[in-house]
């Protein structure tokens, strides 16, 4: 023990070091509190993800039940949005590719073809190469009056009014039950970790909590043994206060009153030996071996006091 | 902690030294109301906050389970059968309820249950603090008797022991003492009869050796097994 006595008080600083003094008392006590809490934990904890499970299941039960109905996309006919379009029974649309060549009819003329034979045709129509004198084709163009085609008429379904947010809602309506699924099952997640974490920290701080309120018990015992122990070798020092915070206040006040008391006993005895000693001397036994024993005792109480 | 009261007389045989012992009592589980009741205050919140939380977990599951199937039978499937939907939902709201009273129940009897386990576990510390309390009551009156040891099951048995260890050791010391200031009182006596002394000087011996007498006997009283 070091430092100052200021006014019976002695200024010592909790550590960390020595937090366990009395282990066995705080170990218990702490482990005690520890231990229900973990149980408590672990048991409501146990219950509270059986409900939670349950209540997943319900939830997702009734998630898959929901019925997303698809809107009629015009009046008086339901549509079925769901259903993909099956391009194979589409009716073909004629229409021309680049690159292909439509079929070029045969001129007409001669059943064998002559008349399509290659070659330069003079500006009289002979034949240069052959000699021979071309059939000519005269062409007579009339104005013929193609008729004009009927007029198409498109017929188109009157569409209800909100058909759009239908759409939408209902699409929204499907894509939602995936996500709501997995939403369910990530807040189940989620408690389970919160549990599982909560769980940690009550026990660690509760662990550290224990121990530091236990060591405002065992403190004032510790400091109350030691001064036993000094007493059981016949020192009587001076007591000090306990530190603030310290619990078992009225048992230290206790103990410093029995010091207090021990320490009396031996002034006593030291005041009514001094005195029988005074007296022998005075009456000319001073040297008596008795008073020498008195003598000797003072000066070892004497000493227990200082 | 609470005053002790002064320790009754002993029942047992006083040569021996220990009396008979004290019997743990209902009515005074509590020696040391600030002590106990801080340490059951602080076990018995702490796990009426986690039941409580978690308690509040396990309702608001259920009750949202509940409320799901609720929902799920307002659709129009169930138009046609009320009876049964209102009875579905009855059953539900009493299961509920039945949940929120057993959770309860269950919190008052826990509190209970750890509370009378606290005090008593408690009184295992506060006990053997208690006892040493009245030794020290009588050692600050000069009253050194034999130290009787703990009951079966309270804790603090090494404070206890150095405690006791102290209390026998000055004892026995404080008996030493008495037995040397008598052979020198003796031997005094002796002196003061044998040898010719007379006057003022004569009688202040005497007085001192009176003195010394009285204290003596006192101290030796105070000193008695019991």
């Amino acid at each position: 023990m070091t430092g100052q006595p200021p006014q019976g008080n002695r200024g010592y600083k909790r550590s960390w070091k020595n937090l366990l003094i009395n282990k066995r008392y705080q170990l218990r006590f702490t482990l005690f509190m520890v231990g229900l809490s973990t149980l408590l934990m672990a048991g409501l904890g146990f219950w509270v993800m059986r409900v939670a499970n349950d209540a997943t299941e319900v939830a997702k039960a009734d998630i898959l039940g929901t019925q997303c109905d698809p809107p009629s996309a015009f009046e008086g006919q339901e549509t079925d949005l769901d259903e993909e379009p099956d391009l194979d029974e589409a009716p073909a649309v004629p229409m021309k590719l680049e690159g292909e060549k439509a079929p070029v009819p045969p001129p007409p003329g001669d059943a064998d073809g002559s008349a399509g034979d290659e070659g330069d045709v003079d500006e009289d129509g002979s034949d240069a190469g052959s000699g021979k004198p071309r059939r000519k084709i005269d062409v007579i163009l009339d104005d013929m009056e193609v008729p004009a085609p009927a007029p198409i008429e498109i017929k188109v379904p009157k569409v209800r009014d909100g058909l759009k947010a239908e759409i939408i809602d209902h699409h929204i309506c499907r894509m939602g039950i995936p996500a709501s699924l997995d939403k369910l099952e990530t807040r189940r997640l989620q408690i389970l970790l919160v549990l599982i974490a909560s769980g940690l920290v009550l026990v660690f701080g509760l662990a550290v909590y224990g121990i530091k309120m236990t060591h405002k018990v065992a403190g004032p015992l510790f400091k109350v043994g030691l001064y036993l122990a000094k007493m059981r070798d016949g020192r009587f020092d001076k007591v000090y206060n306990l530190r603030k915070g310290d619990q078992l206040v009225d048992f230290y006040e206790h103990f410093k009153v029995a010091h207090a008391g021990v320490v009396k006993m031996q002034k006593d005895d030291i005041d009514r030996a001094k005195a029988v000693i005074a007296a022998a001397e005075a009456a000319g036994a001073g040297e008596h071996a008795a008073v020498a024993e008195l003598r000797t005792l003072v000066a070892r109480k004497e000493k227990s006091l200082d | 902690m609470t005053d002790p009261a002064p320790i009754p007389p002993a029942v047992g045989n006083a040569a021996t030294g220990p009396r008979a012992r004290y019997k743990r009592k209902l009515s005074n589980y509590l020696l040391d109301k600030r002590l106990q009741l801080r340490y059951v205050l602080v076990v018995t919140i702490l796990s009426g906050l986690i039941a409580g939380a978690l308690g509040y977990l396990i309702y608001k599951q259920s009750a949202d389970a509940s409320a799901s199937i609720e929902n799920s039978m307002k659709s129009d499937i169930f138009a046609n059968m009320q009876d049964f939907t209102d009875k579905i939902n009855s059953n539900l709201q009493s299961g509920d309820q039945m949940l929120v009273y057993k959770m309860i129940g269950a919190g008052i009897g826990l509190v209970i249950i750890l509370s009378l386990y606290l005090v008593i576990m408690t009184h295992k510390v506060a006990g053997p603090l208690f006892k040493v309390s009245m030794y020290f009551d009588r050692m600050a009156d000069g009253r050194l008797t034999v130290v009787t040891p703990l009951r079966k099951g309270d804790m603090l048995q090494d404070f206890y022991q150095s405690f006791q260890e102290t209390h026998d050791a000055i004892r026995a010391r404080a008996k030493a003492d008495v037995e040397t200031m008598d052979k020198a009182l003796v031997a005094l006596r002796d002196q003061q009869n044998q040898a010719d002394y007379r006057g003022e000087q004569r009688q202040k011996l005497v007085d001192a050796l009176d003195g010394l007498e009285q204290h003596l006997t006192d101290r030796k009283k105070k000193l008695a097994d019991r």
